[in-house]
This record gives structure tokens, sequence and C-alpha cells, in this order.
């Protein structure tokens, strides 16, 4: 049979990589084909979500950062400095969080969706005009983050003047000075040419963007086992592949970008310099569960186990 | 199926059917086909009002609103007479105004359909009183307006720059010398139809009255410096400058030259709503049949055909712009460039074309099939607008595409006309 | 009005020069009978207001998002969402309006050309047709708003839920494929062609208005 597949990005973007990964092991695999569906070209992130709800599409790839609307609890992976700075550890989370591998796939199921891996795309830095060392420097700063309650917490608590913009808007904001600063991770910052209209890269260490694949829960189920394993595999080849395309993908993303405008300034901030943007997490954490209620704090304290476990094993 | 569509969406378009009824009737046929019945067509409706939901439409509703409130009042009248005192004795003088007007007001808007509505409102009605043929102002102002899609900003060479990955300022510079020479060639079409059909001219104003002109339109020069110095000043998005001329407007048409009152505020409110409503809803369901086209991967079937990758440079060139032509003539710009620039990059690449020149041919295609019939969103904001048939908004079109054209075939041959601005800024 | 549009256009360029026209959307007068009309003239009056309101609410809105921005240094959260709603609402609103007053956008160069029994003709078809995808459109636009009730989706700012902003639609569709319905009616029973249930066809209404 032919499978659809949509994702939020374009194809040479990670969620690009990793559905290209997928189709090809799927194909090498089974009698099956899959048609690929990149940003935009079937509508945008919450209308591919439902076209996969719907059935029209059997698989499709949206970012948790998006899905709040519908699983309130998604939005965890706003609260700033939870995911681990380190690479390694990550994975390691990744792989082995029962937040991440049984309660959520729970929370999907209820909108009639089958889980298939959530997976990290990138460390999160900021683009701005002017060096920034501290939240004092983020003071009077109109910063564009998604409509996102949470993300719109995070960055008042990082000092900043959250302002909500649609994508489409955002190059030409900061072309003029509308806003002055925006976030997203490496590689983005790289293929949307974010730097070509701002003068400093700064990462923080306080998010990695994460996406989860999934497909329609009534065709998953709908299923013989034999295709079921078959998705299964090739999602695990994808899910290793995407970790290690990503080994060294912020680095050449923030090389490819001092290439390109060698007057940018990059910046990764000190652990002495990071303190005092992670003791506003405590605030956004707040936010989050007062949003999500004992649901949201579950998940939140299984994940930080999780945490725990997944950096002592390094 | 593509056949069929395309077939029976003509025939209903030429038996005089509400454009609105090809659209939705070529998605049903769509959904019918793909999903084996009328199962799933809850995602027209999803479509439908996708296509309506992008934040930057709201500036045209509210430019609209702007020039409706200005033409209703003084404010459109006194700018007009003030660029008349310069202008009114040369012969095409009037026409190469609204031209240059519609281009810069579309450039800096970033919508079209804008232009049409703010430039084309108040300016139609003189351009007819100077005596030009309705047919000729009317594809003057849609044509004009849709050079905005080359000077930046541009919504179009974003999105392109975006799925391409090539860089957005680079493709923003390569549009200025294009859009200008298109400028041009309108500017001397115009002047060369004023000669030829012997519009007549104005006495040449002196500078005493030019003066009092200015002096008159004082308050009214304000939009230009709202629009312009606003938004490249970085004070405003178009959205916002489009809120703060509804705002300036208001404030000088009811309070300054008290021209219009509550009652005649609400009846432009309605009129105002009544044009976005017949244009958005072709938009809405131009979104539902471009959403067909795409899910059923029309295109990719079609090129996957014509094996592009054997035809060098120039063949590839032609290839695109015959592609986005087409497509823009049914299909949603953005979808189209959406779905095919992905397509033709490693063509383009394999081939070694200056993916910048890519993005400038696009973009003119875009524009081209915005003001192309059958399916054009500024064709339809201008019969809205200015309430004309369909075949009087299109009849004079033809000498402005062909116009077109040649610059599409030109860039083709002299890619420098557009990379020459682009290697000097850039050192290249 | 057989004549030759070019010829048309001349006569009446002057007359029609902008949206800004006074006369066009004149104070509407149903041409149903009795208790019908009352209705369909209350229904054309929560049309207008709902047209007119929104256009006015959403420059208020977006007004008051800058001024919020330069004076408070804080944009209205909230402000892209009530301008998503407000733009559904006018364009819903406005489709069964431009019904009512014959202002849908068409190709008319060959129906033009017809013999009048043939435009008569066609023009029921045409009104019959479009009523019908009309009330399609509001099944599907119903069913699509249960499906979000259902899954019940909230808008990230307003923290609403999102069909609630729908409702608009299959009320647009319906009352648009009402007034279709009435106009192939109207053009069964009356000699003359019409465009909308009071619109006689031609481009200029001060001349048609019944
Ligand atoms: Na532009
Ligand atoms: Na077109």
């Amino acid at each position: 049979a032919t499978w659809r597949y949509a994702f939020e990005e374009a194809m040479d973007e990670v969620q690009g990589k990793y559905a290209q990964k997928f189709k090809e092991e799927v194909e090498a695999n089974s009698d099956h084909t899959i048609q690929l569906f990149p940003f935009g070209t079937l509508g945008e992130s919450a209308d591919i979500m439902e076209q996969a709800q719907a059935g029209i599409l059997q698989f499709v790839d949206q970012s948790p950062g998006f899905t709040g609307a519908l699983i309130p609890e998604a939005q965890v992976f706003f609260v700033p400095y939870l995911l681990p700075q380190d690479q390694e550890t990550l994975n390691t989370f990744f792989r082995n969080s029962k937040a991440i591998n049984e309660m959520f796939p729970e929370l999907y199921a209820e909108q009639g969706l089958e889980l298939l891996k959530m997976f990290p795309e990138g460390e999160v830095c900021m683009t701005t005009q002017e060096p920034v060392h501290s939240p004092a420097d983020l003071e009077d700063v109109k910063f564009r983050v998604m409509t996102n309650p949470l993300l719109v917490e995070s960055y008042k608590a990082f000092g900043a003047t959250p302002t909500p913009l649609p994508w489409g808007e955002v190059y030409g904001a900061l072309q003029t000075g509308i806003i002055q600063g925006q976030e997203n991770p490496g590689f983005f910052l790289e293929s949307t040419k974010m730097y070509e209209v701002t003068e400093v890269v700064t990462c923080i260490g306080h998010n990695n963007f994460t996406t989860a694949v999934m497909a329609n829960k009534d065709f998953y189920d709908g299923l013989s086992e034999e295709d079921q394993k078959v998705i299964q595999n090739a999602s695990d080849a994808a899910f290793d592949y995407i970790l290690d395309y990503q080994k060294n993908l912020q680095e050449e993303s923030l090389k490819k970008i001092k290439e390109a405008k060698p007057s940018m300034e990059i910046n990764t901030l000190s652990e002495e310099e990071r303190k005092p943007f992670m003791e506003t997490a405590d605030e956004v954490e707040a936010a989050f569960i007062e949003m999500t209620g004992e649901s949201g704090k579950k998940i939140l304290e299984q994940m930080k186990a999780d945490l725990k476990s997944a950096s002592q094993s390094q | 199926m593509a056949t069929t569509i395309f077939g029976v969406m003509i025939v209903l378009l030429l038996l005089g059917f509400p454009m609105m009824i090809p659209l939705i009737i070529g998605a049903f046929i769509g959904f019918y086909s793909l999903f084996g019945g009328f199962g799933q067509l809850e995602t027209m409706i999803q479509q439908m009002l996708a296509g309506i939901r992008p934040a930057s439409l709201i500036a045209v509703p509210m430019f609209i609103f702007a020039a409706d409130i200005m033409t209703r009042g003084q404010s459109a009248n006194r700018l007009i007479d003030l660029v008349m005192t310069f202008v009114g004795h040369v012969k095409g003088g009037l026409a190469v105004s609204t031209a240059a007007a519609c281009t810069m007001f579309g450039a800096v808007s970033g919508s079209t359909q804008a232009t049409v509505v703010a430039i084309g409102g108040p300016l139609r009605p003189r351009m007819l009183k100077a005596g030009y043929n309705d047919s000729f102002v009317l594809a003057l102002i849609v044509n004009a307006s849709d050079i905005a899609f080359l000077i930046p900003p541009s919504i179009g060479m974003i999105i392109y720059g975006v799925v391409s990955n090539t860089s957005i300022s680079e493709l923003f510079i390569a549009g200025v010398g294009p859009g200008i020479l298109i400028l041009l060639l309108f500017s001397g079409y115009s002047m060369i139809y004023a000669i030829r059909n012997n519009v007549p001219t104005e006495p040449k104003a002196s500078w005493g009255e030019r003066l009092r002109a200015t002096q008159r339109a004082l308050w009214p020069l304000g939009f230009p410096v709202i629009i312009i110095g606003g938004i490249y000043g970085g004070i405003f998005s178009p959205t916002e400058a489009a809120a703060a001329c509804v705002l300036y407007a208001l404030i000088l048409e009811m309070i300054v030259f008290r021209s219009i009152d509550l009652k005649a505020l609400y009846e432009t409110a309605k009129s105002t709503g009544l044009i976005t409503a017949v244009v958005f809803i072709l938009v809405a369901a131009g979104a539902a049949f471009s959403w067909v086209i795409s899910f059923a991967q029309i295109p990719q079937a079609i090129l996957g055909a014509v094996g592009v990758a054997e035809m060098g440079q120039i063949g590839v060139l032609f290839v695109i712009s015959i592609a986005f032509f087409v497509g823009c003539m049914f299909v949603d710009p953005i979808v189209v460039i959406l779905v095919l620039v992905p397509i033709f990059a490693p063509v383009v690449q394999s081939v070694g074309i200056d993916p910048v020149l890519v993005g400038v041919i696009i973009t003119l295609q875009v524009a081209i099939g915005s003001a192309t019939p059958p399916f054009g969103c500024d064709i339809f904001t201008a019969i809205a607008v200015f309430k004309r048939p369909y075949i009087e908004v299109i009849r004079g079109t033809p000498p402005f595409i062909l116009i077109l054209l040649c610059v599409s075939v030109a860039l083709i041959f002299f890619p420098q006309i557009a990379l020459f601005l682009r290697d000097l800024a850039f050192g290249k | 009005m057989t004549d030759d549009p070019d010829a048309h256009a001349r006569s009446h360029g002057e007359a029609h020069m902008t949206s800004a026209d006074q006369s066009d959307l004149g104070d509407y007068r149903s041409s149903l009978p009795g208790f019908l009309g009352t209705i369909d003239m209350a229904i054309a009056r929560i049309e207008a207001v709902a047209l007119a309101g929104g256009v006015l609410l959403m420059a208020a809105n977006t007004i008051a998002n800058v001024l919020g921005r330069f004076v408070f240094q804080q944009s209205i959260f909230f402000s892209e969402e009530l301008n998503r709603i407000l733009i559904i609402l006018i364009t819903f609103a406005g489709i069964s309006y431009a019904a009512r007053h014959g202002r849908h956008i068409r190709m008319s160069a060959i129906y033009d050309e017809m013999p009048p029994h043939l435009r008569k003709a066609l023009m029921v078809v045409i009104a019959l047709v479009t009523a019908l995808f009309m009330f399609g459109l509001c099944y599907y636009a119903v069913g699509y708003i249960i499906t979000q009730a259902g899954r019940g989706r909230v808008l990230p700012a307003l923290q609403i839920p999102v069909w609630w902003i729908y409702l608009w639609v299959p009320v647009g569709f319906f009352m648009t494929g009402a007034q279709y319905l009435l106009t192939a009616i109207k053009n069964l029973l009356e000699r003359d062609i019409y465009l909308s249930t009071h619109v006689l066809e031609g481009y200029d209404d001060d001349e048609v208005e019944v």
C-alpha cells in the first residue's frame, strides 16, 4: 500500500532526514511505499496533525510544543533546563525514559495516535542584535516566540519582552527591527537564514527542541503484526540514524553560519553565566503545573527521575 | 484525475458560475477520487479555513479599510491633486505615476490585493476622467501591483529562500533589478499608449499652484510617511502599518477634515467587509483545491514524465519558468513554491545554476500568475472593488503579460539583470 | 443588457468609480412575502452588522496592539487570535451578504453573449448547483466542528475551544445556499433574469434596485 507521511520541516532538515530514513527502511523491508510531504505542502503543523487523526495521513511528525493545544502535558518540553545539556545523557534519556516511552504514548493514544518515537532536534539558541551574557542584556529586547503560553512565561522570566509573531514575518521583522531576537535549534538558524538579520548567536543550554513521530492509531492497530514490526524497526533505525546525524550537527551548523557571515558573534555561555537563567526555571515549572494540574505534575516528576538515572548511567 | 478536474473547472468557469464553484467542485472531485467517496470532506473545510488563516492576510482588509476611508473623504484626492500638479502636463504622466505608486505601495505593504484597492481605488477614477480607457487602467493597476512581489520585503522570496536554502538577503537585492526594469517597461508602454490614444494633458501647473497643492496635501502626506517610513524604518510590520493608516485616516477624515460621519464609517466598514469576503472565499476555496493537487502529487507525476535533467541550464530555466507560470495560474503561489522547489532543487544543483537567479525567476512567475487569468487573486480583487465584469478587468492585460514574459526570457539569457546588484552588494 | 461591454464601461465607469460608492449597499428590502420577508430582512441586518462590526473590531484590535507595543511596551497576547476569529466572521457573514447582493465574482463573458431564454435557464442551473454545493459544505462544516469539539483543542492564547470560532462557517454556507436557492426560484417565477433575489443581471445595481 501507499502510506503518507507529513512533517513540519523541509526535506533537508532534521525531521526530513528522519522521514527519509524511515521511508528507506520501510520500503526496503516491505512492499509498502511511503510518500513524504514536507512543511507546508499539506498545511501547517495543526493541519497535518488533524489529517493524521482523520486517517488521511498514516504518519505525522509534530513537535510537542505544537501539540500543547491537544495534549497540554506535552508542553513539559518547554520547561527550561529540564533536559540535560550534555548530548550523551540526552540520548540515553530519550532511549530509556519511562515518561517518554510509557506515559506519553497513553496520552497520544487518547487522541487516536500511536506514538512511535520522540527525538531531540538540537539545542535551541537565541539570535539577537546585541551580545547576551545575563538576563539584564535581554531587557527591552522584543523577542519572538511561538504562540505558546509556556514559552512566553520563559522569556518573561529571562527578562525579555516576548513578542508572538507568525513565523512568516520573523525574517522581515528582524531585518527592520520590529523584534530584536528569536530562538531556534542550530540547524534551523542556519537553514532559515536567521543569521543574515541578526548579529549574535547565544547558546545558554536552556532547551533541546524535541519532536515526535506518530501513526494514526486505527491504521496502526489494523496492521498485521508483521507490518507493525516493520514500522517499529524502521522507527528504531531512523532514531539511531538521527542521533548519529546530530552528533556534530549543532557545531557544523554554527560553523556554517560563521563561514557565511564571519562577523557573526557566537557565544556559548559558561556555567557561571547560565546560573541566573537557570534560576528562572522554577517559576516556569510552577506555571506548567498550574496549566496541566495533577497529570502534568506526574509527568514532570517522572521525567526528572528518568533524567537522574540517565545522568547516573553516564 | 487531473484532466477531469481541470476540464470541469474550465467549463464551469466559462459558463459563468460564481468563481468559487469551479474551485469547490474541483476539490470535491479530487476528494472523491482520492478517497473513494466524500468521507474525508471535513479536511476540505479544514483547508478552506487554513487558506484564510495567515496572520499577514489581516493587512488586506485593513489597507482596504484605510483606502476606503481616504477615498470617501478628502485625503486621497488631495494627494492625487499634488501629484497631478507635477505630472499632469506630461503625456502618460498620470499612468506612470499610478504604476510607480502601485509598485511602491505593493512592495512595502506586502499585499498586492491591498495595493489594488489602496492605490487603484482613488487613482482609477482620475485616470478615467483624464481620458484613459478603463480596460487599460484596470490592467495597469493589477499588473503594476504585482511588480511588488519582486521588491523586498517579499514573502515569496522568503519562502523560496527557506525551502531552497538560499540567502534571503541576496534574493531581496536580486529582485530589485528586474522589478525596476518591469516598472520602466510598463511606464514606457503607458506613455506610448497615452500618445497613441491621444490622452489629453492638463496645462502645466505653476510653482504657486504646486505649493498650494502641497499645503493642501500636508496632512495626507502622513500616509506615505507611515507606510514607507514605518515599515522600512522598523517601526511597523505591514499589518501594523495598515492599522496605523486606519487610525490616521479616521483622525484626518473624522476630526481634521470632518468629511466622514459615523454612518459613513459604518457603510465603509460594511463595504470593506464585503470586498474582503468575496476575495477571501476564493482564497479559501483555492487553498482546498491546492491541497488536493499537492496531496495527489500531480506536479510530481507531470514533471517526472518530462525528464528535465538532460536539458542543460537554459532548458532547465525554461521548464522551471513554465512550470511555475502554469502552476500559479491555478494554484496558490505559496503552495506552488513549497511543492515545486524541492522537486527542481536537485536539477538546479546538478546543472549548476545560481539558486538566487532561480529564485528571482520563480518570483517573477508568481507575480505573473497572480495577474493572469483564469485564477488570479488580484483580478478577483479588482472585480470586487471596481464592480467591473471579469472580461473587462482582463481585456487590457495582454500587452502587460507580454512585457512580463519578455522579461522572463531576458532573465534566462541575461542573468545579470538580477545578479548585477547582488554581485555588487555581496562582492561576488 | 447585450451592449458591448466596452461601451458599457465607458458610460458607467464614472458612476461607479470606487468601492466607496455610497449607493452600493443601501438598505436591503426583502423580496420574500410576509413573515418570511421579515425573517429574511432580520438576517440581512445581522449579516450587515457582523460584516461592519467585524471590520471595525479588527481595526480596533490591531490599532490597540500597535499602541500597546509603543506606549506600554507590551503586545496584546491574544491580538492575533482575535483577528483570526474576526476574519472567519467577516468571510462567512460576507459570502451570504454578497450572494444577497449578487456580488460574487464570476466570469460572464460567454454567458453575456447568450440569448435571454438560455441565460435564464443557465442562471437557474447556476443558482441550483451553487446552492447544492453550499449546503454540502454546510453539512461538512458542521461535521468538522463536531470533530473539533470532540478533540478538545483550544486556542493557545485565549484558551477557548477552537470549534467556537468556526460556528459562523456552516451558518454562512447555509445562508449563501439559501440565497442561491431563492434566486433559482425567483428566476422561475418572474419574467426577468435575477443575479440574486433582488438584483437583476448587469453590473450596476443603481438601475436594478427593485
Ligand atoms: Na514586496
Ligand atoms: Na493566475
